[in-house]
C-alpha cells in the first residue's frame, strides 16, 4: 500500500446517510408505497443499509425490514479466481414478491456486483421495484447500471481501490478511503 | 481462511479448519435447496464427468443433483461402457475426458488411490466418489455436517463407527475427519472386520456392542456385505444381528438423544431393526439430504478457483 487518503470523515458520512434516507422516504411516499425494505450487500453494504434503517427509524417512528445478500454463487467471475472466501449467510426475513426494494452497497463500480446481486435477489421472488442506494459512485461502471441514491461522487484513477470503514475501534480508521496498491 | 484446492481426494489430506470451511460452505448450500428456486448459476459453463469405474447408485444421484443445482453440464459414464471394457489404461481414458475440455471429474473407482493418481496427471479438478476401501470423502463430510447440526459441534463427542470396518472407505473418512475435529472415536464390531492395528493412530477399538454404544453421542452404523459371511468374516447375518445389530433393546443402552446414523443402503434387521431405523433417533433420511448440500460446497469449492 503506498498510499491512503481519507476523502470523507465519519460524519460527512452520516450527514450523506441522512439525506439518502430522506430521498428514500420522499419516493416512497410520493408512490404511496408502504411496503419498502433494504438489502444489504455483503460485505459492506450490510452496515450501510443499517445505518440506512435507523435513519428511517429515526425519521419514521418504525424501522423497515432488512436483508442481507451474499452474491458469491452468482459472480461473473467463477473460477478465474484462486481462492474462495466463505460463503456468507444470505437473510431475507420477508417475502421480496411485489416488494419495494432498495438494494445497498458502499461502492458502484464496475456494476458487476449489482448485476449479481439483482440475478441473486430475483431468484427470491419478483418484487414490484428494485432501487439501488450507494454511498460512493466510482463513475466507471462496465455494465448500464447506475445508482438511484448516491451520497458521494469520486473519480479516482482506475487502479486505485474505494475503501469504506464504519466500525473501526479507532475513529480516525473510520471513513471513505482512497487507497493505491503498489 | 480461502479455499485453494482443485480436488477432493481424501479427509486425511485437509486440515481441521479446512473441513469446517466445507461444513460451513455446506450450510449456505443447503438453505438453497429449500428455497422455491433451488437452482444457481455458480457452475453455469462448467463441465463435470461423473466417472464410475464402480458402480454406485446413491452416490451418483446426489452428485448429479448437486451438479444440476449448481448449473453444471454433466456427462455420466460408466466403466462397463468406456474403454477401459477395450483395454485403454485408466489414465489414458482421463486424459480423453480432459481433451473434451471438463473442468471436473467426479470418479469412484475400485482401486485405492486411483484418484489421487490421475489428480496428479489432470489440469481440472478432480473428486473422490470413493476409492476401494480407502476413502469416501463426501460421506464422511456429510456424517460430520449432519452430527454438526444435530448438536452443534464435535469436538469431545464419542462417536462409535460399528459394523465391517475392514472394508469400510467410509469408516476410514469418518475417523480422519472426526478425529481431525477433536471427536473420540470408537470402532467396534467383530474381530475378524475390526483388527487392533487401527489402536495406533488414535482410535479405540472395541469388540463388545454394549460397550461400544453405552457411552456414544453418535453411533455410525455400516452396511454389513452378505459376500463377507461366505468369506467366513462371521458365521451368519442371522448371527451378527444378534452379536452386532442395534435393535431397541440396544437403544435403551445408549444416551437418550444418541444419534443412529447410516450411510445407506440399509440391511433391515441384519444390522438394524426396522423400528430402530424409523425411529426417534435415527438421522438416516437427514443424511441423504445433507449429501446434497456437502456435495454442493465441494464442487463449488474445488471448482471455483484457478492454480496458480
Amino acid at each position: 500500500m503506498t498510499l491512503r487518503k481519507r476523502l470523507h470523515t465519519p460524519e460527512e458520512i452520516a450527514g450523506a446517510i441522512e439525506q439518502m434516507a430522506n430521498a428514500i422516504l420522499k419516493d416512497c411516499r410520493s408512490v404511496n408505497c408502504q411496503d419498502y425494505a433494504f438489502v444489504g450487500i455483503y460485505q459492506q453494504g450490510v452496515p450501510l443499509a443499517e445505518r440506512l434503517c435507523d435513519a428511517i427509524e429515526r425519521l419514521t417512528k418504525t424501522r423497515p425490514p432488512m436483508a442481507k445478500l451474499d452474491i458469491s454463487l452468482y459472480r461473473d467471475d467463477f473460477g478465474q479466481r484462486s481462492a474462495l472466501p466463505l460463503i456468507r449467510e444470505t437473510i431475507i426475513p420477508f417475502d421480496v414478491n411485489e416488494m419495494r426494494i432498495i438494494l445497498v452497497d458502499d461502492v458502484l463500480s464496475t456494476g458487476r456486483t449489482i448485476r449479481a446481486a439483482l440475478d441473486a435477489l430475483t431468484d427470491y421472488g419478483r418484487p414490484d421495484v428494485i432501487r439501488l442506494a450507494v454511498l460512493v459512485d466510482r463513475r466507471n461502471p462496465e455494465f448500464p447500471i447506475r445508482a438511484d441514491y448516491v451520497g458521494f461522487d469520486c473519480n479516482p484513477p482506475a487502479d486505485h481501490k474505494i475503501a469504506v470503514r464504519f466500525d473501526a475501534e479507532d475513529p480516525i480508521e473510520n471513513g471513505i478511503f482512497e487507497v493505491e496498491w503498489e | 481462511m480461502e479455499w485453494t484446492r482443485k480436488d477432493l481426494l481424501s479427509l486425511y489430506d485437509l486440515s481441521a479448519e479446512e473441513i469446517t470451511f466445507i461444513l460451513d460452505t455446506a450450510e449456505e448450500f443447503k438453505k438453497v435447496s429449500e428455497r422455491k428456486v433451488k437452482k444457481v448459476p455458480a457452475l453455469r459453463g462448467k463441465t463435470v464427468v461423473n466417472f464410475f469405474v464402480e458402480p454406485s447408485t446413491r452416490t451418483r444421484v446426489s452428485f448429479e443433483l448437486a451438479e444440476q443445482r449448481l448449473s453444471a453440464d454433466i456427462v455420466n459414464m460408466q466403466a462397463q461402457a468406456s474403454s477401459l471394457k477395450k483395454g485403454e489404461t485408466l489414465l489414458d481414458t482421463v486424459r480423453n475426458i480432459e481433451a473434451l475440455q471438463v473442468d471436473l471429474v467426479v470418479m469412484r473407482h475400485s482401486a485405492p488411490g486411483a484418484q489421487n493418481f490421475i489428480a496428479q496427471h489432470l489440469k481440472c479438478g478432480v473428486v473422490n466418489a470413493g476409492d476401494g476401501a480407502h476413502s469416501h470423502p463426501t460421506q464422511a463430510l456429510l456424517d460430520i455436517f449432519t452430527i454438526r447440526e444435530k448438536r452443534g459441534h464435535i469436538k469431545g463427542l464419542n462417536v462409535t463407527i460399528l459394523g465391517d470396518i475392514l472394508h469400510s472407505r467410509v469408516a476410514r473418512s469418518n475417523m480422519w475427519g472426526l478425529l481431525k475435529l477433536g471427536a473420540n472415536v470408537t470402532l467396534a464390531g467383530p474381530s475378524t472386520l475390526v483388527p487392533r492395528e487401527f489402536e495406533s493412530i488414535g482410535v479405540k477399538v472395541c469388540h463388545d456392542l454394549k460397550e461400544a454404544v453405552s457411552n456414544a453421542d453418535v453411533v455410525n452404523l455400516l452396511r454389513i456385505q452378505h459376500e463377507r459371511q461366505s468369506s467366513g468374516f462371521f458365521p451368519s447375518t442371522s448371527e451378527y444381528a444378534r452379536f452386532f445389530g442395534i435393535n431397541c433393546e440396544t437403544v435403551k443402552l445408549m444416551k437418550p438423544d444418541a444419534l443412529i446414523m447410516h450411510p445407506g443402503p440399509i440391511n433391515r434387521d441384519v444390522e438394524i431393526t426396522s423400528e430402530v431405523a424409523d425411529g426417534p433417533n435415527s438421522v438416516i433420511l437427514e443424511q441423504v439430504t445433507n449429501g446434497l448440500a456437502v456435495r454442493m460446497a465441494v464442487l463449488f469449492l474445488v471448482a471455483g478457483c484457478v492454480q496458480k
